[in-house]
């Protein structure tokens, strides 16, 4: 590795940093430390002195990409609070807007890990996918990102029989799109030899490390809040649970491919089946005292709410624990002994809120202790130029299909 | 198994130790003492198989605080509550028994002031490098006034 020192990546606006320092020794990672803390915003505080229908709000502004999965957590918590329940086809909206948010975070993951490897190809084709499923979700919505579509007693758009038909056409043309990709791993031996190895989370430190959501259905674990704990219409709909034993990158690739064969499923489903009735029934402003614990499955893992109310209309405290904090610990113990290339691809992997962020990594000698400054673009560059210069095609690797 | 019978399992096992009560279809919640903690955690973790901690969480009562461990399995949530004195404010680890609980804790410790004893590793979690000593922005009594915006250049006196 050679020695190079940079003073800091330029940030665009809207992008995440979070700091990860590396020990290492020739090539090999000995040890891992990660540092948060600077898109702490203190949201947490901030909710105690709003009222709940500003809090739904604010909550979805935590995370541009998963909004939804934080506003339905909080919707669902509260109107558990109030003692109301939303009309069927609120629910179904609402569940419709949660897969539809799936699958376009998925395909600008699937991409992003096609980008840390070098697939550029693959990367601008899952993107221009996405931007079918952003279509349908302003055409139902009116915004491509934060929806608010949520409000406490059901949904606030319908969906008519126009909207219907656009896009049950379109969920046709992006299975037969994710098919495609499927099938990719059996012909580009080199997408499977790239991916295959890389990052190993055995079963037991996935569970030891409480790690959720893809990170840990890879290495074989069945957990999954749609089936654990589930709400809104995952009861009456079947679908199955993505799941695969290879503990690597490769496996939670998989995984995220079949969740997105389950989630044109389940669409396809509740769009043929869609209840009549109204979409939302009115709520109360005061939220009578209580405390409730709230889970949904948000593309990344676990999203869990707890919210405790006093009876006025300011909640008295919102706990709000997002999927990629509970990936962290799994992170740090999945960067050790592993090749300095190999760090983009892993961090991508756990698919962390922060997409194509550029992240300050600090580089340790582990001999001399002397720290160097690294940006993750030029980390990529050169990650990209060690595998160019390895001969991969001698692993044997399959493509788990 | 559902919420009842697993209360009434849990209610028998841990005897005066626990108070079980069930909250809603899937929820549960273990009232302990503080000094419980970790023999109730690793007993729960062995024998009734809750290996998933989903977070703590910690409240603010005035004269006290009372921290919530999340723990869920493949079927139900169970919450284990405990009180701890708001003067000295003190809380043993989870980490040796559930490794993953680290982030969580040192969540704690950087915005409550609940001192973990034993945590490994004891460095503040999210508040920046600069923050003042004894500033714990989730407790009640912590407020933040805003200051006041001025143009730079203008005549303040003149207000």
């Amino acid at each position: 590795m050679k020695n190079k020192i940079t003073i800091g990546p330029q940030h665009p606006a809207l992008k995440e940093p979070i700091s990860l320092r590396l020990t290492y020794d020739g090539d090999i990672i000995t040890d891992a430390d990660l540092r948060l803390g600077y898109t702490h915003r203190g949201l947490e505080k901030l909710a105690e002195g709003k009222s709940y229908i500003q809090n739904l709000y604010l909550t979805e502004r935590i995370c541009g990409i998963c909004s939804h999965s934080h506003t339905t957590a909080f919707a669902l918590g509260v109107e558990q609070l109030m003692g109301i329940e939303p009309p069927k086809r609120g629910t179904a909206i609402r569940t419709i807007i949660a897969e539809l948010e799936r699958i376009h975070s998925h395909l600008l993951w699937l991409g992003v890990a096609a980008h840390e490897i070098g697939f550029d190809s693959f990367f601008m084709y899952t993107w221009r996918d996405r931007e079918h499923v952003l279509d349908i979700l302003e055409s139902i919505s009116g915004n491509r990102i934060h929806y608010a579509i949520n409000t406490f007693g059901g949904v606030r758009r319908d969906i008519d029989q126009d909207q219907r038909s656009t896009i049950l056409e379109q969920i046709a043309h992006l299975q037969k799109r994710t098919e495609y990709y499927l099938n990719l791993g059996k012909t580009e031996p080199t997408l499977t030899a790239r991916l295959a190895g890389v990052g190993k989370l055995s079963k037991e430190q996935a569970i030891d490390l409480c790690a959720v959501g893809p990170t840990t259905r890879a290495s074989g674990v069945a957990q999954d809040i749609r089936k654990d704990d589930p709400s809104l219409s995952y009861p009456d709909v079947p679908f199955e649970i993505a799941l695969s034993d290879t503990c690597d990158v490769l496996g939670r690739v998989v995984v995220r491919i079949k969740e997105l064969i389950s989630s044109y499923t389940i669409i396809e489903y509740l769009l043929k089946n869609l209840p009549d009735g109204e979409i939302r029934v009115k709520a109360p402003r005061k939220v009578p005292e209580g405390e409730v614990i709230s889970r949904y499955e948000a593309p990344r893992g676990e999203n869990i709410h707890y919210i405790k109310s006093n009876g006025t209309d300011k909640p008295e405290r919102l706990k709000v624990r997002a999927p990629t904090l509970a990936n962290y610990p799994a992170t740090v113990e999945m960067l050790k002994n592993v090749f300095i290339a190999d760090v983009p691809l892993i961090f991508a992997a756990i698919d962390p809120c922060v997409c194509c962020a550029e992240r300050v990594i600090e580089l340790v000698d582990s001999h001399t202790g002397r720290p160097e400054i690294i940006t993750m673009s030029q980390l990529r560059t050169e990650a990209n130029n060690y595998y160019r210069k390895k001969n991969i095609r001698n692993k044997e690797y399959l493509w788990p299909w | 198994m559902n919420a009842e019978t697993l209360s009434l399992r849990l209610q028998e096992s841990f005897g005066t130790l626990a108070e079980i009560t069930v909250t809603g279809p899937r929820r549960l919640i273990c009232k302990i003492a503080s000094d419980q903690l970790k023999s109730v955690v690793t007993r729960l973790r062995k024998e009734f198989h809750f290996t998933h901690l989903s977070t703590i969480s910690a409240l603010d009562l005035t004269d006290r605080f009372e921290i919530l461990y999340h723990f869920a399995d493949s079927e139900l949530c169970l919450t284990v509550r405990t009180e701890i004195s708001r003067e000295t404010p003190e809380i043993s680890t989870i980490t040796s028994i559930i490794p993953g609980a680290i982030l969580y804790e040192r969540e704690l410790q950087d915005l409550f002031g609940i001192k973990i004893k034993d945590i490994p590793d004891n460095r503040p979690l999210l508040l920046p490098d600069d923050w003042k000593e004894g500033n714990y922005p989730l407790r009640k009594d912590w407020t933040f006034q805003m200051p006041l915006e001025t143009i730079p250049g203008d005549d303040h006196s003149e207000k």
